[in-house]
């Protein structure tokens, strides 16, 4: 009979070269991520503003993970590559931006809460069996907020479903396939820190499925939706 | 609220399958793209027993395929299991049936070792083999059939292949102590293990499955994977009975004889239409009635509030087990599927 591989993290060596030159691309993301996130929410905090200080405190909560994630880095003497990162998450980026000027809230919404939210989710729960000791501790703390932060978004667009269903759905259509782009971008160095592409995908779509279910949608608008974005993969 | 977690039968009939839900887009993509699709619940269901009860329940599908197992990705084909349960449990489904290759795996994987899947750590009291049912069905088959076809169960020679498996052991444990039979043949790949059942038989002859044949009267097919099966027709005795358990199910169409009677084992035919929709993608002839006994395990647990997972483990199913669930299957309208009907 064929073995399950138990403890995948045994064959992991973070102190290669080969491992932290991945890492410096995939830290540089994470601490990014974060980064793009605490602006996010405090432009949301401007579009919202019933519930700003709410998003003022999530914004500090990326803030902290930030933090958390830079000192992971560090404690692998990694240098985290900055400005592949920032080319990294342009497009999502530019479309956020886009979408705020035009005061789209829901694309806001979908962008940062669902797509940026269920990405770091994801990606998280994928890390986590193979991270080092310290990165796994940090990491699974920030997991626990980033659920709370998905959750915001799920709610504010619960309450406006309706109204929000057209929007979401377009904004689906041209935003689910950048993170297919980015996630093949960074499926090499991803499969050297021990994550599978697949199980990152896989995880996504979970998280993402769950959430358009909770604001609304119904199991064939999630299916069609999912396979907008996972045609992009094939 | 019962469920059920089914996988399509290959990547032929999931490309078939994403046409008929409409996903064109995805009609021509390969095993990798399966590798990365989540569970989905596809269907809503609707139950109605002849004591006039309706129970409903949803359909999730897991996306497993077995060519996932032919090609040895094993985290693949695990992942997909415990995501699919995880699915089930926190969409409040209270007893979720694991069809099909979903139960193989999770046994022979020993999933019961990974509870934790992300947030959600896996109540598996809320989750059925259906084994129990689909043992007694086989059984019930077994002597419907041979009764139908004028083969004496007292006086036959009874080969149960895959004997030392949860389902085989478990038919063994009726042929001897219900029906009788005058021989038991027990065939399975692990030897140790068909020297225990033998033990805990009192009886039984252990065989290869290339000699037990010739001499069974009447053959129990319920070896779990799928293997590359040569069964010269010529060598059985005639008439000879097959039921053929095993998943996927074939035999029927390779084994032509007159006095060769080949039935498809582990199906039930319910006595009212079900209200779904993905039993159309399945190849049964009446798709609104018939379903896997695993399947309606569920149900007849959802049926009589047992919300528990009745069959779970290795050889634990007894012949009380069996006769509980039968009976409750008997008592909301479900029937084995008889030979007329094939």
């Amino acid at each position: 009979m064929l073995q399950l591989e138990v403890n995948p993290a045994a064959s992991l060596d973070y102190s290669s070269e080969t491992y932290k030159d991945a890492y410096s691309r995939i830290n540089a993301i994470v601490i990014e991520g974060e980064q793009e996130a605490y602006d996010n929410y405090i432009q949301l905090g401007g579009m919202i503003p019933e519930s700003k200080d709410e998003l003022i405190k999530l914004s500090k909560m990326e803030r902290r993970h930030m933090k958390g994630f830079e000192a992971c880095g560090r404690n692998l003497s990694v240098t985290p590559d900055m400005p592949f990162a920032k080319e990294f998450f342009g497009e999502l980026h530019n479309n956020f931006q886009t979408a705020e000027k035009e005061g789209k809230l829901v694309t806001c919404l979908l962008i940062q809460s669902l797509i940026i939210e269920c990405f770091a989710i994801a990606a998280y729960n994928i890390y986590i069996p193979v991270a080092d000791a310290f990165a796994k501790k940090i990491t699974e703390n920030v997991v626990k907020d980033e659920y709370m932060h998905l959750n915001f978004g799920e709610e504010w667009l619960k309450a406006n479903f309706e109204t929000a269903k057209e929007e979401l759905q377009e904004a689906n259509r041209t935003n689910l396939p950048i993170v297919w782009t980015m996630l093949n971008q960074v499926a090499e160095d991803a499969a050297i820190l021990g994550m599978e592409k697949e199980a990152l995908v896989e995880d996504f779509m979970i998280q993402y499925g769950e959430a358009l279910g909770n604001i609304g949608f119904n199991f064939r608008e999630i299916a069609r939706m999912s396979a907008q974005g996972l045609s992009a993969m094939k | 609220m019962f469920g059920l977690i089914g996988h399509l039968t290959s990547l032929e009939h999931a490309k078939a399958f994403a046409r008929d839900f409409g996903y064109d887009t995805l009609d021509d993509a390969g095993l990798d793209f399966w590798c990365s699709a989540p569970p989905q619940i596809m269907d809503d269901i609707t139950v109605t027993s002849i004591t006039g009860q309706k129970i409903h329940g949803k359909y999730v599908e897991s996306f497993f395929l077995p060519e996932m197992l032919a090609m040895r990705r094993i985290k693949t084909a695990t992942r997909k299991i415990l995501n699919a349960m995880s699915h089930a449990q926190k969409n409040g489904i209270d007893i979720t049936a694991l069809g099909g290759f979903s139960s193989i795996i999770f046994e022979n994987f020993k999933l019961e070792n990974s509870p934790q899947v992300r947030n959600v750590t896996l109540d598996f009291e809320r989750f059925t083999t259906g084994n129990t049912h689909t043992a007694y069905i086989i059984c019930k088959q077994v002597e419907e059939s041979a009764d139908k076809l004028g083969i004496d169960l007292k006086k036959s020679s009874v080969a149960v292949i895959g004997a030392t498996g949860d389902i085989g052991s478990a038919v063994c444990r009726w042929m001897d102590g219900r029906l009788d039979v005058a021989d038991l043949l027990l065939v399975a790949r692990n030897r140790d293990r068909l020297q225990e059942l033998q033990s805990e038989l009192g009886r039984g002859k252990i065989m290869e499955l290339s000699t037990a044949l010739p001499e069974a009267d009447i053959i129990v097919w319920v070896a779990s994977m799928a293997q590359s099966l040569q069964i010269d027709v010529e060598k059985l005795k005639k008439p000879c009975l097959i039921v053929d358990g095993g998943y996927p199910k074939n035999m029927g169409s390779t084994l032509k004889h007159p006095d060769i009677h080949v039935l498809s084992g582990g199906i039930v035919e319910h006595c009212l239409d079900i209200e779904w929709q993905i039993m159309n993608t399945a190849e049964f002839e009446n798709p609104n009635r018939q379903l896997f006994a695993c399947f309606a395990e569920s149900m007849i647990l959802e049926f009589e509030k047992w919300h528990t997972n009745f069959s779970w483990g290795r050889n634990q199913i007894t012949i009380e087990k069996m006769e509980q669930i039968g009976g409750a299957s008997k008592k909301h309208g479900f029937k084995p599927l008889d030979l007329s009907l094939t």
